[in-house]
């Protein structure tokens, strides 16, 4: 087995019939979903499944993932923790605040929370981001995943309130949310012109990307958030 | 600008110095407590703040290692607290239905009373039922009833008796107590809308917060209600025609609780049975992920509105055979007809809904 970095903190773990996408584990020795646990060179990695993870397969899509080592992150949508973790592993030096407005799920979520110093939890609806205006500073990324059908509006409002000047929105837009019977393309391209002008706030759009086959009907979009200049 | 953050009020100044800040002690419980109850407070920031920035500013920390440690734990205990404030056991539901079927019994047997024994001093009165019970409650004697109020022509046109002060203290001690019942049912209803999402959030998104509740009432619990096949959940509620069809034969009931819901009520005859068994799928396959403790997944609800506009699509009129022998479509009795015996399961995409309870069971929490 051998080991390749693909960006700041993301690995794959190569064997003889295949690459493995995987993030440096946090908490050695502890699975967080079920997923494989590997020791390269006295190191060990935690298996990344692109299936369970928005981010993970916006990885493999070859999105440019803005999320250093120091970075700080604002997560919407962070649900039991599954891509949370993987960010975690990222983060050696840095912060993800993990919103979630279900209390059920920030159960899960706390438990992991417990056992990882860089994750802040959040119970909030990210449809209120001033409910945690006292609690979440300026942070260099959001990354959303919400499934919410007002997706690019809960976007656009977590970035004028939280996004450094230059920092980067990751999306993931679900078409089904939005509408369930329209044509998935369509949708997406009606939400990307939204977010980029409708909100009061002007991203430019990165990339965009659909997520198949590892998400059916899910565009990921990376922006940057534009800046008016005040004076 | 004056903001409230997590570790005390700035004033802030137009260049994002701080010109004033009284901090909070730097105790954990302290600043959770602090931080619970400012998530509603008139201060909070109008756009996000560089708070740690300004937390080092004003000495609230020397560090910024110490601001995430402290950070951190406090959040940590903030929604703790949060999550044991939300109710999240079926049984506390189950309680407050069975309370409000108890509150419906005793209201009705009481306001009868007090209709018919107000009636002998105002027969004109035509209120009944809450409305009344407020009234009496109000007012007592008819004599009391003030110029300008609706009531004021008949109450003092009224033929009814005189009203002694004893008994107009009877009487309004009596529906003052009604009123509390009907209020008491309020603060139910109420209490199982805050808590359904927290007990079965897909239950709720699926069949609404009172209909749920009312189900996992009636099935003894979530985890019974997950257990019912789907054919069951739809005839929940109609026992006595249900413990008919098992014993006799009888042809099986339609009418659960489940007919309740605006997708059914919503829909034409002929259209309710199979809308109908769709709903009852989607809550049973609801009722599964909040057993094992998933968490709101809208495409549920996504997937039964396709398959609803499936089923208006490809029923958009009354079979034409039947239409003749149904005399009297009365919404009730006719929704329930089955058109053909168990026509629509072949169609309806049973199989999908149960793939996808596979799925989910072993695939949480993506
Ligand atoms: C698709 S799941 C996210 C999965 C997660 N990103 C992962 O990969 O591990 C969506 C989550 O967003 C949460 N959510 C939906 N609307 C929300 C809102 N308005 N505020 C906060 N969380 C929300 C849901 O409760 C759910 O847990």
């Amino acid at each position: 087995m051998s080991i390749e970095q693909l960006s700041d903190g993301i690995f794959e773990v190569i064997t003889d019939d295949r690459k493995i996408l995987a993030t440096r584990n946090l908490y050695p020795g502890h699975s967080v979903y079920g997923e494989r646990l590997m020791d390269v060179d006295g190191v060990e990695y935690r298996q990344w499944d692109p299936h369970r993870s928005k981010l993970g397969a916006m990885v493999l899509k070859g999105f440019d993932i803005p999320i250093e080592y120091d970075s700080h992150v604002l997560y919407l949508g962070a649900a039991s923790g599954t891509t949370v973790s993987h960010v975690s592993d990222i983060l050696a030096d840095g912060l993800v605040y993990a919103v979630e407005f279900s209390p059920r799920t920030m159960r899960d979520l706390i438990k992991l929370c417990d056992q990882r110093p860089n994750i802040i939890p959040i119970l909030a609806d990210a449809n209120k981001p001033r409910s945690y205006a006292h609690i979440v500073e300026t942070v260099d990324v959001i990354f959303q995943d919400v499934a919410q059908p007002n997706q690019a509006e809960i976007a656009a409002n977590n970035s004028k309130y939280f996004l450094e000047n230059d920092g980067h929105l990751m999306l993931s837009i679900k078409s089904r949310s939005i509408d369930t019977v329209a044509n998935p393309k369509k949708i997406f391209k009606d939400e990307v012109k939204k977010l980029e002008s409708d909100f009061g706030v002007e991203f430019e759009v990165l990339q965009r990307k659909e997520l198949d086959p590892f998400h059916e009907d899910h565009l990921g979009v990376l922006a940057r958030m534009f800046v008016e200049d005040e004076d | 600008m004056k903001a409230v953050t997590w570790f005390g009020t700035l004033v802030i100044s137009e260049d994002g110095e701080v010109e004033e800040c009284c901090l909070l002690k730097k105790d954990p419980e302290l600043l959770a407590e602090h931080m619970l109850t400012a998530a509603g407070d008139e201060y909070l920031p109008v756009h996000g703040l560089k708070l740690r920035e300004l937390a080092l500013d004003c000495d609230f920390v020397d560090l910024e290692e110490e601001y995430d440690v402290l950070l951190r734990e406090v959040c940590i205990s903030t929604v703790k607290r949060q999550i044991s404030m939300t109710d999240t056991d079926d049984k506390h539901i189950i309680q407050a239905v069975e309370a409000m079927d108890d509150i419906d019994k005793a209201a009705n047997e009481l306001s009868e009373r007090l209709t018919e024994w107000y009636g002998i001093y105002f027969p004109e009165l035509e209120l009944t039922a809450e409305p009344m019970a407020r009234f009496v409650a109000r007012f007592g004697s008819r004599e009391n009833v003030p110029e300008g109020h609706n009531m004021f022509a008949k109450a003092s046109s009224s033929m009814g008796a005189e009203l002694s002060l004893v008994d107009e203290d009877l009487l309004r001690n009596f529906a003052t107590s009604l009123c509390g019942i009907y209020d008491t049912r309020k603060n139910l209803e109420q209490y199982i809308m805050n808590n359904m999402g927290a007990v079965a959030p897909n239950v709720t998104d699926i069949a609404g917060a009172p209909l749920g509740a009312r189900l996992i009432s009636l099935a003894g619990g979530l985890e019974k209600l997950a257990a019912f096949p789907s054919s069951t959940v739809q005839v929940i509620g109609a026992s006595n025609a249900l413990f008919k069809h098992l014993r006799s034969r009888a042809p099986s009931p339609k009418h659960g609780v489940i007919f309740n819901h605006p997708l059914i009520k919503g829909s034409p005859w002929w259209q309710r049975g199979k809308v109908a068994r769709a709903l009852a799928s989607k809550i049973s396959l609801a009722a599964r992920m909040d057993v094992y403790g998933s968490a709101h997944d809208p495409s549920i609800r996504e997937n039964l509105e396709r398959k609803v506009e499936a089923i208006r699509k490809a029923h958009p009129e009354p079979p034409k055979k039947l239409s003749t022998k149904v005399t009297q479509p009365g919404p009730g009795r006719a929704g329930g007809r089955p058109v053909k015996k168990r026509g629509g399961q072949k169609k309806g995409g049973m199989n999908k809904g149960g793939k996808s309870i596979g799925n989910r069971s072993g695939g949480r929490s993506a």
